[in-house]
């Protein structure tokens, strides 16, 4: 008999016969044990039909029809009380792993407060060894201390593993996953997954597996059902489903997901004597923290250590890592936000922390930021025209026919429909959101770009779109790209050049097919083991899928500081910092397993780029 | 240990802040008009004889050095005497300008450690009142926001915002004492005097108390962990008592520090309404008297009260959410 089995489930968002339809007649059944998973695109209904299985519809949200039976009994027939006692044996784990704990209380009392509820003759001694067992079974380090802490301590990958924690910690039967693995970092998704896996066969839970990313349900689950608009449109085999899509949604869904290794299309070779737009001299940027114990104590963040390269005209350059590894840092120094606290930074071979006046706003209009968040950073009461003029007007642009023409002209290229001029962003979808911030980056014709996770928000169609205007774009005017981002899979796409970034520094830098087929870095190559794909993986992840969490940039371990993660540490590894080292011509490694030929030595910026 | 290095920043400042506040003080006494000397001495004491008591009292010596003068002897302890009060208690007009004997003047430290515990058994007691009365409008108000308990919680702060405290301190006095003859009300005479005036005071506090507990608890009952909670297993009795409230309280009690500053306005409206022995009687007739001594100590020891108020405000409030800095 199923576990779980959703039957005809339809939810509609009112009660009303026009109300729209979120889960359409929507059936599912889970065997003890099994982990099922489910995939769609985003707004295709996932969240809803994971709130439905566990009985968590809050208005508007109604079911209309059908029932979710839990070992045939129908939840939605249960009084509230017997729900409660249920929720022991059915857990759920969402895709926000920071709000969903009460910020002021130790994580561990809320989760033995959880258990206590759920289970009252468990005592509270008992429930507090079980939560420490259960955290040092997820790999939180130092659980017993751990247990104390509060959420806003927790990183979002340990936050995330507390709260598996807390839907483990009463052996349920059935855990709802979610997206579980959407805020996370590859490597840290992919350590989620396994431990997955690994529980659901110690503890005998199934789990149905729910997420927007087809290679992350892959790694998880054994059978698979794919949600189109709010129906199941295909239920197969994990394998066989990737393998042999029978669907027209499922087929487009296998086709767009990116390949890294196989029949990807190499991107154009481009002269390596271009032009160079940007260079780092040895940039860094430190941070002093005020200390929360001692008097007027503060701590040193280094956020930025002594990076170096240089990129050139027409480059699309990505920078990648971690959260938290300094990415987002470097883009503040590259487009002068902030002044770095070290090293120099050159714009067209002039300093740019040196930039004054006319030429600071000639700098300002020639490098433009793109920014990650398409729903935050719209001011909702402008109308998109309008929009679009302002930063011409800070340029100095007076003359409305002008404006007009050159706004509607970007909103063209981008393409954004000249009917929106006079709209307001409030109905864009997400897609179009992200085209206005594009757009209002490029009314100044900048020559450079920087593109902040830009696109993570987006789904792979949608990304997929973008991506190509963007090629379009850069043939058309000779621009050069920077993009930073934690997704390899796109900087496979459309980068020529990466920069690996882990604690602030420059791990390896290389070009595209060299840091996929031959990285040089054993961080790398535990980047690439990580990620999600269909294809098989050229790197296991059993030879090089990292434990833990990067170390914190409040002290950096001496020597290479990537030590304490790296599975092939060495003696010299200790004491010896190792520095970018040329591998190829062009390609750099900062690791003592790279056989040095020429050190680059700290000042010989040629060297970076040569 | 952080509480340590925070008890001492915060005293440090806190010594600070009362210093400059009685610098200010006591530079505002001098340059206002009105000669403590003449009161003192009566309107027919000779210019000679003032000034000669005002010369022997240091009046006519430079702000600067008597304030200097003044503080060396409060770090010892000594807020000095006051200007008119002998110490046998009732204050005197001052007709007898022949009458010298400064030894017989009250302590001004003596006078505020009288008139301190009075106040502060009324400032509880407001506390306690206006607290429990806020929290059961408050929270069913911030529970169901836009149903009734909401709009009842909206038109009693509204209606008691509109209540000015010298109008209700006479009706309840006349209504309660007056009238029906249930609780005393003019003077003290036991515990049961401190009641009506509490009843002024929290009513003009519980609005601001009652607003900020419906905002913060209808806001945290929007929070994710609130409806993640329940599928938890977590109940709602529970979800509201051990979290919801403990966060809204957070800005309760950030509140509490700053309202104390104006409920001094009020304790001395009140306490003179209802001739309650307290710091805000002792206040009203020190500046009726151009006592400077006594105004002196008074805002110094009041200071001293807000500066240690707002320490263990924050205290609490850390201790609750530890993501706050001190
Ligand atoms: N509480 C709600 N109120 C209004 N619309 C909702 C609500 N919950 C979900 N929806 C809508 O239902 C659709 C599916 O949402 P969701 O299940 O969150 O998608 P997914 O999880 O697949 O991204 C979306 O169009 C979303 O806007
Ligand atoms: S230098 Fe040593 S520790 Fe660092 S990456 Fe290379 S092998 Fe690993
Ligand atoms: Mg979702």
């Amino acid at each position: 008999m199923a576990l779980l089995e959703l039957r005809n489930v339809t939810v509609a968002l009112g009660r009303s016969d026009t109300a729209k339809v979120i889960l359409e007649d929507v059936s599912l059944s889970l065997a003890p044990k099994e982990i099922v998973g489910v995939v769609g695109a985003s707004a295709s209904g996932k969240t809803v039909l994971s709130r439905t299985a566990v009985n968590w519809l809050d208005p508007p949200l109604v079911r209309r029809s059908g029932s979710v039976l839990f070992e045939g009994r129908d939840i939605y027939g249960m009084k509230e009380t017997e729900m409660r006692g249920l929720r022991q044996r059915i857990s759920y784990v969402g895709a926000n792993p920071m709000g969903a704990m009460d910020p002021t209380l130790p994580v561990g009392a809320q989760i033995v407060e959880k258990m206590r509820a759920v289970m009252p003759d468990v005592s509270r001694r008992q429930a507090q060894e079980r939560v420490i067992e259960l955290l040092a079974a997820v790999r939180i380090p130092s659980a017993s201390s751990r247990f104390h802490d509060y959420p806003s301590q927790f990183s979002g990958g340990m936050m995330q593993r507390a709260l598996i924690v807390d839907a483990l910690v009463t052996n349920p039967a059935v855990l709802v996953a979610d997206n579980v693995t959407q805020p996370l970092d590859v490597t840290v998704a992919a350590q989620v997954i396994r431990l997955i896996k690994e529980l659901t066969d110690q503890f005998n839970t199934a789990v149905l597996f729910i997420s927007s990313s087809l290679p992350m349900v892959r790694e998880a689950s054994t059978r698979t059902l794919v949600i189109d608009r709010g129906r199941i449109v295909e239920e197969q085999a994990t394998e066989a489903l990737v393998a042999r899509p029978s669907h027209p949604y499922t087929r487009e869904l296998v086709s767009q997901t990116p390949k890294i290794w196989r029949g990807t299309e190499t991107l154009p070779a481009l002269p390596e004597d271009r032009e160079v737009v940007l260079s780092l001299r040895d940039a860094s940027q430190t941070y002093r923290v005020k200390k929360r114990s001692g008097l007027g104590g503060v701590n040193l963040v280094r956020a930025v250590r002594n990076v170096t390269f240089d990129v050139r005209r027409g480059d699309s350059f990505a920078i990648v890592g971690e959260s938290g590894c300094g990415k987002s840092t470097l883009m503040r120094l590259l487009s002068r936000l902030e002044l770095p606290s070290s090293g120099q930074i050159l714009c067209e071979g002039k300093d740019i922390a040196t930039l004054r006046g006319r030429d600071l706003l000639d700098f300002r209009a020639r490098l433009q930021l793109v920014l990650q968040d398409p729903f935050g950073s719209l001011p909702p009461r402008t109308s998109i025209g309008r929009m679009l003029e302002e930063p011409l007007r800070t340029h100095g642009w007076r003359d409305r026919e002008k404006l007009r023409a050159r706004v509607l002209k970007v909103m063209g290229e981008v393409g954004l429909a000249a009917e929106l001029y006079n709209e307001l962003p409030l109905g864009l979808s997400a897609g179009q959101r992200q085209r206005v911030n594009v757009a209002r980056a490029l009314v100044l014709e900048p020559s450079i770009l920087i593109m902040d996770e830009t696109l993570s928000a987006l789904d792979q169609a949608e990304q997929f779109k973008l991506l190509d205007l963007f090629q379009k774009l850069q043939q058309e005017y000779n621009l050069t790209y920077i993009f930073i981002s934690h997704d390899l899979a796109m900087v496979r796409k459309v980068c020529n050049r990466v920069a690996v970034m882990y604690l602030g520094e420059v791990f390896e830098l290389a070009g595209n097919e060299r840091l996929f087929f031959d990285p040089g870095h054993p961080y790398t190559m535990a980047l690439l083991s990580a990620m999600p794909t269909l294809e098989d993986k050229r790197y296991k992840p059993e030879d090089c899928l990292l434990e833990g969490e990067p170390p914190s940039p409040l002290s950096i371990p001496t020597g290479c500081s990537f030590k304490s993660r790296c599975p092939r540490a060495m003696e010299v590894c200790n004491g010896v910092q190792p520095v970018l080292t040329v591998r190829h011509e062009h390609d750099f490694a900062a690791c003592h397993l790279v056989k040095a030929e020429i050190p680059l030595i700290e000042d010989s910026v040629e060297g970076a780029s040569a | 240990m952080f509480t340590l290095n925070f008890l001492i920043r915060r005293l440090a400042q806190g010594v600070v802040i009362i210093f400059l506040v009685s610098f200010l003080i006591f530079t505002l006494l001098r340059v206002v008009p009105g000669d403590p000397v003449r009161l003192m001495a009566g309107g027919m004491a000779p210019e000679a004889l003032i000034e000669k008591i005002a010369k022997d009292m240091g009046l006519r010596d430079p702000i600067i050095v008597q304030f200097g003068r003044y503080m060396g002897s409060v770090v010892r302890g000594d807020l000095g005497q006051s200007f008119v009060r002998p110490a046998n208690g009732a204050s005197t007009g001052g007709s007898s300008f022949n009458d010298s004997t400064r030894g017989e003047r009250a302590e001004v430290l003596t006078l505020i450690l009288e008139a301190l515990p009075m106040t502060l058994q009324l400032a509880a007691m407001t506390l306690a009142i206006s607290l429990v009365f806020s929290a059961i409008i408050g929270i069913a108000g911030g529970l169901y926001p836009g149903r009734w308990p909401d709009k009842v919680a909206f038109y009693i702060s509204s209606i008691f915002i509109s209540l000015p405290n010298f109008w209700l301190g006479i009706v309840l006095a006349l209504l309660f004492s007056v009238k029906l003859g249930w609780l005393p009300a003019i003077g003290y005479n036991g515990f049961a005097y401190t009641i009506l005036p509490a009843i002024v005071l929290a009513v003009e506090m519980s609005p601001v108390l009652i607003r900020t507990l419906v905002g913060s608890v209808s806001s945290q009952m929007t929070e994710a962990y609130v409806s993640v909670g329940r599928v938890r297993g977590l109940g709602r009795t529970r979800i509201i008592a051990n979290h919801v409230l403990r966060n809204a309280s957070v800005p309760l009690f950030n509140l509490l520090g700053i309202q104390f500053s104006s409920l001094l306005g009020g304790v001395i409206i009140v306490e003179y309404i209802f001739d309650y022995p307290g710091l805000g009687l002792l206040t009203i007739n020190a500046v009726l008297q151009r006592d400077f001594p006594l105004i002196q100590g008074i805002a110094i020891v009041t200071s001293a009260i807000f500066v240690l108020i707002n320490i263990v405000v924050d205290l609490v409030a850390t201790s609750i959410d530890p993501r706050l800095e001190y």
